[in-house]
Formats: C-alpha cells, structure tokens, sequence
C-alpha cells in the first residue's frame, strides 16, 4: 500500500478544518449581534436618540396611530388604554397599555413590537416603552406601562394610518436571552 | 495529457482470487471505489426518480387553478421534500458517485484513500433518505416549510422536521467524510508525473468543489442544530421571544446555501470539460485559465449570500455591496463558458450523445447564468422574489445545469464502467426528448414570475392559468423521458456492442488506457504519466 | 504541492499579487501559469488569495460608499 501516513496527517487536518467551520458557525451569531449593534440596526428593544431636527412638529398633518396588543402563550391580559391615537409628525406622545397577570404563577414575558406599514420602522422613535426591559409579574398582578415614540416629520404624506403591535411572549425562568442582557447594560 | 507507460497490461486477470464476494454481501461491505460509485449513482437516480414523482404531483394539482389532487398542507410538504431530495438525495451524491468512479482512474490511483470511510459515507445515505421520505407518514406530516427551512416556520413544526433536521445531519456526515476522501486522494495518491497542473479539470473541479464541500457542510450542520435546540431544548437562537431572531438562521443557512450551489455545478463545469474536448477533438482551450476561474468562483461564492435576502431588510449599502459581488461572478464564469465555446471553435465535432448534453448543458446553463444576473440586481429582486422567476432560473442552472452534465457524464463513461457501448439512437433520443420538454417546463415559468405568479402556491390566479397547463405538460414529458434514461442504461449494463480501451476517438487520460470494462483494481502499479 | 515546496526561488510579493490577481478575473496565460506552478509555494498563493479577497471586499465597499454618498 501506498504511504498511508501522509493520507492519515491529511484526514487529521481536513477533520479539523470541518470542526473548525462548525464552531465558525456558532461564532456567526455574536458576530451578527454585535455587527447589528454597531449599525444600529434591528434596535428594536432599544431606546432610539432622537436628533434635534426631526423634533419639528408638523401640524399640517394628522396621523392615525393604531394600537394593537397581543400575548402569545402566557396567562396575561394585554391591551392598550385607547385603541388608537391621533398625532402630528415630529410630536412627542405618550400612551398607556395595561398588563394582568391571570394565573397564580409569577409569569416573566418579553414584548416584541411590531409595526405596520414596514415603512413605519424607519421613522418611529422610541424614548421608553415596556419592551426594552422584561416584565416580572407576580400572580394576579397589574401593570400599566408607557410608551413614549414619535414618527419624524419626514414621514412619507401617503400614508396616514400605522398600526404598533405588541406581542408578549413568556420568557421561562432561566432563559436571559442575549438582548436583554445587552438592553440592560445600555439603560 | 502526455503518453502514458503502462507496464503490466494484464493486470485485471491475476487477482481474481480475491475478487469481491457475491450478492448483497460485496455491496453492503464492498470498500471498492468502483463499487461504491455504482451504489452512489444508483442511490442518486432513485432519489432522482422519487423527487421526480413529488414534482409531477406538484405540477398536477398546478395544471389548473384551484384545488383538485392535494391539499394544501401537503402540496407545502411536496415542495420541501421535493427541494432536499433533488439537492441532498439527487445532484449531490451523483456527483460523488461520479468522483468515486472517476478520480482514482484519471490520476492514476488504485482506490480511494479511505476505503472504508467511503463504504461509510456511502451506506450513511440509506437511512437519511428513509428518514426523509417516511417522515410523510408522521403525524404532521413532513416538513412543509421550503428546502431552506426558514424559521419560525421551521421551529413550530411537527415531528417530520426533527426528522428532516436528522437527516440533514446524516447527509452532512457523509459529504464531508466524502470530501476529506477526495481531498486526500487527490492530493496524496496521484500517480508519479501526474502534477498538479496535468490533472484533468474534473478532477481540479473536484477537489476545489471538496474544500468548499468542508468549508460549508459544517455550518449547515450548526444551523440545523440550532433549529433543533430551539425546538427541543429550549435554546433561543431563532426565536424571537427569546431574544433570538429568524433573520440570522437566513444569515447562516445561505452562508452555506451560496457555496453549495457552486458545489452542485462545479463539478458538472469540470464534466462538461472533460466531455467538449474529446469530441471536437480539439485540446481544452485555456487549461489555466479553467481552474483558475473555478478557484475564484469557489471564493467569490462566500461574499454573496445576502443576495438571497434582498427583501428581508438590510442598509442599501450592503444591498449594492452584495449586488455588485454578485454580479462579479459572472466574469470568471463567463470565462468558462467562452472558453468552451472557443475549444469547439474550428474543432472537428460529432455530436454523440454526450456532447450533445455538453453543449445544451452550455447553452441553457447561459441562460440561467443570465437569469441570475437579472435577479442579483437589487430593485429587480425585490420584485421578482419568490416568484416562478426565481423558480425559473435555478431549475435553469440545476437541471438544464448540473444534471444535464450528469447525464452527458454518463454516457460519456459508461462504456468505460459497462464495457459496453450504449444504444446511440437512443440516448440521442433521450436528449432531444429532455430539451424539448426541458424548455417547455421551465422556459414559460420566466413569464409567470414576471407575470407576479408567487412560488409555492396550490392555487393560482385564472390569468396564470395557461403557461401553468403549459409547463405541466413539459414537466410530465420530461418526467417520462428519464425513464428512457434508465432504460438506456439497464440495457448497456447488460449487454451490447463491445467498446474499446479508447472508447471515443481521440479520447485523453488516465482512464482511457484502462480495458473497459475498467477492471476491479485500477492503477495497482502506478503508471507513468509523462 | 511538495514539489513546490522544494525549489529554492521564491516567488516575489509581486509575482504573487499577479497570479492572484489574475485568478480572481479567471484567466490566465499557459506560460505565465507554468512559471506560477514554478515559483509559487502553497503558503503564498493562500495567503495572497486571503490578502487579495479582503482588498476586493474593501474596494467593492469603497464603491459602495461612493455610490451611496
């Protein structure tokens, strides 16, 4: 047989690359997280900073703001104070939404917000809002929490009804997701 | 290729004595290389045929808008399936069947280098593709959510999905112990005087194609882990109630997803390369040039993913960064197709079966090259995401691609593996059979994405209606002209006129100097390459 | 590769950046190439592809920048 050494050293180190590119792919995921971070993108459990410009309120225009609530495998009670609200683009609001938890169980969930058109995304700016943290709630507790959001004045005329959706979805125990580590050490 | 010294021409006669055992035994246990790329092509065209009738299913219940043979949960399922099935179970493993065969003859090699890895990494695929196919039986059914297993859909299914999950695992074990074999084989066990740069292409095709192979396979593999400790152990890589966040499985899958659609035709490029110089009896047109396009391929195929993504949201920078990389493949691979086009120039061609499949492998392959291009532009893109369109353009690159190579590969070796030639008139007929109703498949499906008709649908708006009766009826007549193929095949392998050691006139390499039928141990002594 | 590996010339930095360079765009003349397989080790031509990669990542995205300035 021909030289089986050098083809045995060869497989050690084909083995290592696969295991390599294995971990490579594991190490994808930070590497994601932190390049989002950086380009500030996908923020959406964070607090945005407002730039001075954009705090010019345009009064020529009304928008709908529908609110929307949603929970999704938990034992809570989710809804908006109003269901919908009216503001000028540029305009500082606040709205109130409310929290219960149903169950005998102290039941920690997570918001995911959502929003309608997709073209809302780039324009809304959160100041404070309940999804930037994870709310703890003790059995048949009730919350109400605030979110503070503007949508810049440079909002296309088009359009003159957007929907915030919030979905809250149960976080078991021990799961400390990644995001909100990293929402915390910002706040 | 230079002359070739062959000094023990009888060698086929005197090992007779430990020829493989008999039945199914020599299969299950056979370490053979010829052996194993038998069982590898086999494997592959059943798997062919299967995804085949979940095609032609899928075309029947599109022949006419509404809903009339399947429902739509398992039309989803018939698309996924269809998907793994031609890519893992199909196009793939015929390629390695191809290595298998081929490798060792054309750089000298008595065997693989890892003969017993390869019997496992062949017997590995049995079970994944058992896997996939009963997974239709579970409750639930099979995986519905599209080949790419996008999450959430990928994360909220049934049990078929952990099935799938497996059986992607299982696939990917066997293609990297696959491709450490070639690898090594290439690199270790060439036969003296056979350097680097006198290798033929599809054995260049293949070791780059093996590399890439490596590079990704393992981040396929840590992907569907993801999904599967998402879904089972409470991990929130994907899930976005737990921080996690299914843009990023997109990231990783097509990470892997771009480089394997290079894996799926590189080697078909090095087939076709094979093929175009024998019969235009010319030699290749720019050697060099070839691997050193197929090099850059293989790089330039990490930098492209996102343009898979286009519409799932990302800065309009990184829009036009993957937009222009995209669109810079096309000059290496248009190096190729020119250079084929100018080995054909002034040669002296017949137009035998398998350069009959080269040169429609060139011309449709332009066109789903081309297609392509459409699709790496940005605006263009967003429009025609997940349309026919889509659908269109890599069934061009695909089928009209990679397995039109398989198919000229095939008869382009299977004097060399049978020892017999095979009936001429009919694989010819075979081909024309396959053009015709290729095109009639898939050429109208352009204008049904165009046209806005979405993929994976059941049901259809009425204006879609007549280029969809039209592609069905393509689709059948293709399905139907395979069996010819199998047909064709089965007869060679039984019989008929006996080929020569040289096979195709003016035929170079390794493997020609071997009698044909190639012997069970090929190159037992070395011989010299010049 | 281990025939490379044992001619005592080295290929200069230049030489490198030429064979890659010309590998990225896909073509390459017969005898130019023969002096590649000549002069080249595996090391070089490796790390010439991963210098010349991240210098077509980063004048793709200067282009980029350009575009979108």
């Amino acid at each position: 047989m021909n030289a089986v050494q050098p083809n045995l050293a060869m497989l050690k180190k084909l083995l290592i690359v696969a295991m390599v590119m294995f971990a490579f792919g594991y190490a994808m995921i930070p590497f994601y997280k932190k390049i989002c971070e950086v380009a500030g993108l996908n923020n959406l459990l964070q607090p945005d900073t407002i730039v001075e410009e954009t705090q010019q309120v345009d009064t020529s225009r009304l928008l709908t703001v529908e609110l929307d609530a949603n929970t999704r495998g938990l034992p809570w009670q989710f809804k908006p104070l109003q269901s919908t609200v009216q503001m000028h683009p540029g305009e500082l609001v606040e709205v109130m939404y409310e929290i219960k938890n149903d169950s005998g169980r102290e039941v920690t969930g997570q918001a995911i917000p959502s929003y309608a058109p997709l073209l809302v995304s780039q324009y809304i700016k959160k100041l404070e809002c309940f999804c930037f943290t994870k709310q703890v709630l003790k059995p048949y507790e009730t919350r109400q929490m605030p979110v503070q959001f503007l949508i810049e004045s440079g909002f296309p005329d088009d359009i003159s009804t957007v929907s915030i959706s919030y979905t809250f979805f149960e976080l078991s125990s021990d799961a400390t997701s990644s995001n909100d580590v990293r929402t915390k050490s910002k706040i | 290729m230079a002359a070739v010294h062959h000094p023990d021409h009888g060698h086929g006669h005197e090992h007779e004595h430990h020829g493989p055992p008999s039945g199914i035994m020599r299969w299950l246990t056979t370490t053979n290389h010829k052996d194993i790329g038998t069982l590898y092509l086999w494997f592959s065209f059943m798997m062919f045929l299967t995804g085949g009738v979940m095609a032609l299913t899928i075309r029947s219940e599109l022949f006419q808008p509404g809903l009339q043979i399947v429902e739509p949960e398992f039309f989803n399922q018939l698309t996924t399936l269809h998907g793994l099935v031609m890519v893992f179970g199909a196009i793939m493993p015929a390629f390695v069947g191809f290595a298998n065969w081929q490798i060792p003859m054309m750089i000298g090699a008595p065997d693989m280098a890892f003969a017993r890895m390869n019997n496992w990494s062949f017997w590995l695929l049995p079970p994944a593709a058992l896997l996939l196919i009963s997974s239709f039986f579970v409750p639930g059914g099979a995986a519905a959510g599209g080949w790419t297993l996008y999450p959430p859909l990928s994360t909220q299914m049934g049990m078929g999905m952990d099935m799938t999950i497996f059986a992607v695992h299982i696939l990917g074990a066997s293609s990297i112990m696959g491709s450490i074999n070639i690898v090594t084989t290439i690199l270790n066990m060439r036969a003296p005087g056979m350097t680097m740069m006198k290798m033929p292409l599809f054995v260049w095709t293949w070791l780059i194609t093996a590399y890439l192979l490596l590079a990704v396979m393992p981040v396929l593999a840590g992907a569907v882990t993801m999904l599967l400790t998402d879904r089972q152990f409470g991990t929130n890589f994907f899930n976005a109630a737990g921080g996690g966040d299914p843009i990023m499985f997109q990231h990783i899958f097509w990470f892997f997803g771009h480089p394997e659609v290079y894996i799926m035709i590189l080697p078909a490029f090095g087939i076709v390369s094979q093929i175009i110089p024998t019969f235009a009896r010319k030699p290749l047109f720019g050697y060099s040039s070839m691997v050193y396009a197929t090099a850059s391929i293989a790089i330039l195929s990490f930098i492209v993913w996102a343009h898979h993504m286009f519409t799932v949201g990302m800065p309009v920078t990184a829009q036009l960064f993957f937009m222009y990389a995209t669109m810079l493949i096309a000059v290496p691979t248009g190096v190729k197709v020119f250079n084929w086009t100018a080995t054909m120039w002034r040669g002296s061609m017949t137009f035998e079966a398998p350069m009959l499949f080269a040169i429609g492998f060139i011309f449709l392959f332009t066109i789903g090259g081309f297609s392509g291009i459409v699709l790496a532009v940005v605006p263009v893109d967003i429009q025609l995401q997940e349309t026919y369109y889509v659908i269109a353009h890599f069934h061009y690159v695909l089928v009209s691609g990679s397995l039109f190579a398989l198919f000229g590969g095939a008869y382009y070796w299977m004097p060399k593996w049978t020892g017999n030639m095979y009936d001429e008139t009919l694989a010819k007929t075979h081909f024309w059979l396959s053009m015709v109703f290729f095109n009639l498949t898939f050429f109208v499906q352009h204008f049904l994405g165009l046209a806005g008709m979405p993929r994976r649908v059941p049901d259809y708006a009425l204006q879609f209606a007549d280029f969809n009766m039209i592609s069905s009826i393509g689709a059948f007549g293709f399905g139907f002209s395979q069996l010819l193929f199998l047909y064709v095949a089965l007869k060679c392998v039984r019989g008929g006129k006996k080929a020569t050691d040289q096979v195709w006139e003016d035929a170079e390499g390794l493997e020609w100097t071997l009698p044909s039928t190639a012997p069970y141990h090929s190159f037992e002594t070395p011989p010299l390459v010049k | 590769m281990k025939e490379e590996a044992n001619k005592a010339v080295k290929a200069t930095p230049i030489q490198v950046a030429k064979a890659v360079f010309w590998a990225f765009f896909g073509v390459r003349k017969n005898s130019d190439h023969a002096a590649d397989v000549e002069l080249l080790t595996l090391k070089q031509v490796v790390i010439g592809g991963v210098i010349g990669a991240a210098l077509f990542v980063g004048s793709l995205l200067m282009l980029v920048k350009f575009m979108t300035s």
